[in-house]
This record gives C-alpha cells, structure tokens and sequence, in this order.
C-alpha cells in the first residue's frame, strides 16, 4: 500500500513536466517506447499520452482495490482452483491408463490349475482370489533350499501380517506328486508359518501348475512312491495381487526385507489404486 | 537316528526340521574332517573321516549325500577360479 500511495505521487507531481519531457521509466507501461525519428509513431504518441495521464489520478485516488479487481481476484482464484482440479483427475486418469498398459506388459505367470490342499480340499487358481498370495514350488525330501526359502516366508508373513493383517495366503505347490502325500505335506508344513496352504495334485495336473508358472520340475511321471531322489526345480517365490496377477518373482537371493519392502510397496500401490488393501 | 538308516524310524515321510538339522551338522562334521584331510572328493579320504562319515550316513538319505558331496565339489572349484580371478587382479 505505502509504495504504491508514494508513486502515486511521483506520477502527479511529474504530470506537468511529462508534457515537456520525454517520459521517464516509471510511466513506460503506459506509453510506447517509440523512437523519435519515426514520424508515423510520433504523431501517436501525444495523443496517448493525454489518454494515459489524464486517467492516473483517478484511479490512484480509488487505490488498486476496487470492487472490479476483488471480483476479478476471486474470480481468477476460483478459476485457477478448477482448473488445477481439473488437472489433477486428468493426469490421474492418465497415470490409470498407464498402469492398465503396464499390466499388459506383464509376465503371463500364473494361470487356472486344480490341486488338493494339504488338508484334503479342492483348491483351484480361484482360490487365491481376494488376496495377496505368495506361490512358492518344492517339494518335501527337498534337501536345504526348499527349507531356508519356507523359513525366510515364513519369516516375512509374521511380519507384514503384523502391519497389515490377515490378508494374506501363501501357497506351497508340490513338485512330487510320487511322494508328497496330503498327510505328508500336512507334517511338512508344520515346520512353517500356520497359513502356508500345500497344494498337491497328480502328475498332470503338476505339470499344468508348472507350466501355468513358467517353473521347470524333473519328476519322472513314473517316479517310484518309494524311491530316494531329488527334484530338480525352479525356485522362485512368486507374489501375486488380490486379482490373481502375477507382481513379482523373488529368486533365493532376495533377502526377507527386500520381499517385505516389495510386498509393502505392492499394497501400497494398490491402495493408490483401489482405495482397499486387498 | 536317522530316517534312512539301516534301522530307520520313519519308514516314509519327509524329515522334519529336527532330521535336517541333524543331516546338516553331520555333514558339517564330515566335511570339516575332510577338509582337515586335504580331500574334496568325498569317499578319497580313505579311513580318516570314518566315524563323520557314518553319522552322516545314518541322519541323511542317500539322495541328499550325493546332492551335498557334489555341491562341495562344485563349491570348491567355485572358490579356486574366484582366488585365481582375485590374484590376477
């Protein structure tokens, strides 16, 4: 306000002088700055002037707040609300877009199957539905790493079912269909984390389960029930969302606060998306 | 005793948490002795490791011995070509 009232004055006491002189730079919006040799522009230029000057003194007696600038002020303020509202459901239906584009660059992990729990259920691919699942592939003669890769699960449930709660179902599929029976498995899994699910099948359906995983196993179909040998298979952890798709593949040197960090990052992100943690 | 052995208790069934902590530390024993012995083929160590080695027989089924003996094979070699590649450095 001071600033303004003081060259409010400066503009009228230079008003009588300004008609001698050539303008000085307080004035310049108000007046072209034309060079003087032009004649064309020059003819302008009093004429203008006398616009100019004549209207300064009222205007800075009514001061910069008039009722037209305090409407145009709020107006400008709503305006620019609206339209940074706008602006924000726009590139949030863009980023949506992008994530739709993103799943479509998804590995195709995953896919129907049709096992038995350890506890003698059916259990299908729907199952898995309405939560995140963790699907990891062994079986139970497995000498070392199938054990440390269920402890180090086990290890993350406790945790992140701490943080967000029972929203979780881990999956533990057979790759020995020969050996693995459901009273085996059940034993087995008692050595884990209390939610983890066995899923045994035949020898067809744990290869569709494989297959529908990208998980190699070298179960002979014919394998002996009885027999002393190992199962050559893949070992990857696979995370997948409350939809049944596939987020990410935790190979056995992903430590258990790595996996916990991607799984709380994969909650998080979902609940940007879907308002729900599931 | 073990689950394989000559008078195993389990005639089936998967070792449980117990079993394998069981064959995991005669296996350790059994290759401390061989490495003691300067030997990484296990069964060239002659009679030096016989006790190790019938512990480890007894808490491991046969499967899980050949899968140990020749990932220590497979881990020393590992060893010798990482100290080559550290020593060229």
């Amino acid at each position: 306000m001071l600033s303004i009232a003081r060259t409010s004055l400066q503009h009228s006491s230079r008003r009588v002088l300004s008609i001698a002189r050539p303008i000085h730079t307080p004035c310049r919006p108000f007046t072209q700055p034309t060079p003087l040799k032009q004649a064309p522009a020059t003819r302008n230029v009093p004429k203008i002037q006398r616009r100019n000057y004549s209207q300064i003194p009222e205007r800075n007696s009514i001061g910069a707040f008039t009722p037209t600038s305090a409407a145009l002020f709020v107006l400008a303020g709503v305006g620019l609300y609206f339209y940074f509202r706008h602006e924000k459901a726009r590139l949030a239906e863009e980023r949506e877009k992008e994530r739709g584009l993103k799943s479509f660059g998804r590995p195709n992990i995953g896919g129907p199957f049709s096992l038995t729990t350890h506890d003698g259920k059916p259990f299908t691919e729907k199952d898995l539905n309405g939560k995140w699942s963790m699907v990891y592939f062994g079986f139970t003669n497995c000498p070392d790493i199938c054990p440390a890769e269920l402890d180090k699960v086990t290890a993350v449930l406790n945790n992140i079912q701490k943080e967000h709660g029972d929203i979780f179902l881990p999956v533990f599929i057979s790759v020995d269909p020969a050996r693995d029976t459901l009273p085996q498995m059940a034993q087995y899994l008692q050595d884990f984390h209390p939610s983890l699910v066995g899923l045994v099948g035949g020898y067809d359906e744990t290869k569709a389960v494989c297959k529908a995983y990208r998980v190699y196993f070298s179960t002979p179909p014919n394998a002996d029930p009885k027999g002393d040998y190992l199962v050559d298979h893949s070992i990857f952890v696979y995370l997948m969302d409350p939809k049944g798709e596939f987020v990410e593949a935790f190979g056995q040197n992903v430590s258990q606060e790595e996996i916990e960090a991607k799984i709380n990052d994969a909650i998080t992100e979902w609940q940007k998306e879907t308002g729900k943690k599931v | 005793m073990g689950w394989f052995s000559s008078a195993p208790k389990k005639e089936e069934g998967a070792p449980n948490r117990q079993d394998r902590q069981k064959c995991w530390e005669a296996r350790d024993a059994y290759f401390a002795c061989l490495d003691d012995a300067g030997v990484v083929k296990a069964g060239e160590e002659g009679k030096a490791c016989s006790k190790e080695k019938r512990l480890y027989e007894d808490n491991c089924a046969r499967s899980w011995i050949d899968y140990f003996n020749q990932r220590r094979i497979i881990a020393e070699a590992q060893k010798d070509r990482l100290s080559r590649v550290s020593e060229k450095k």
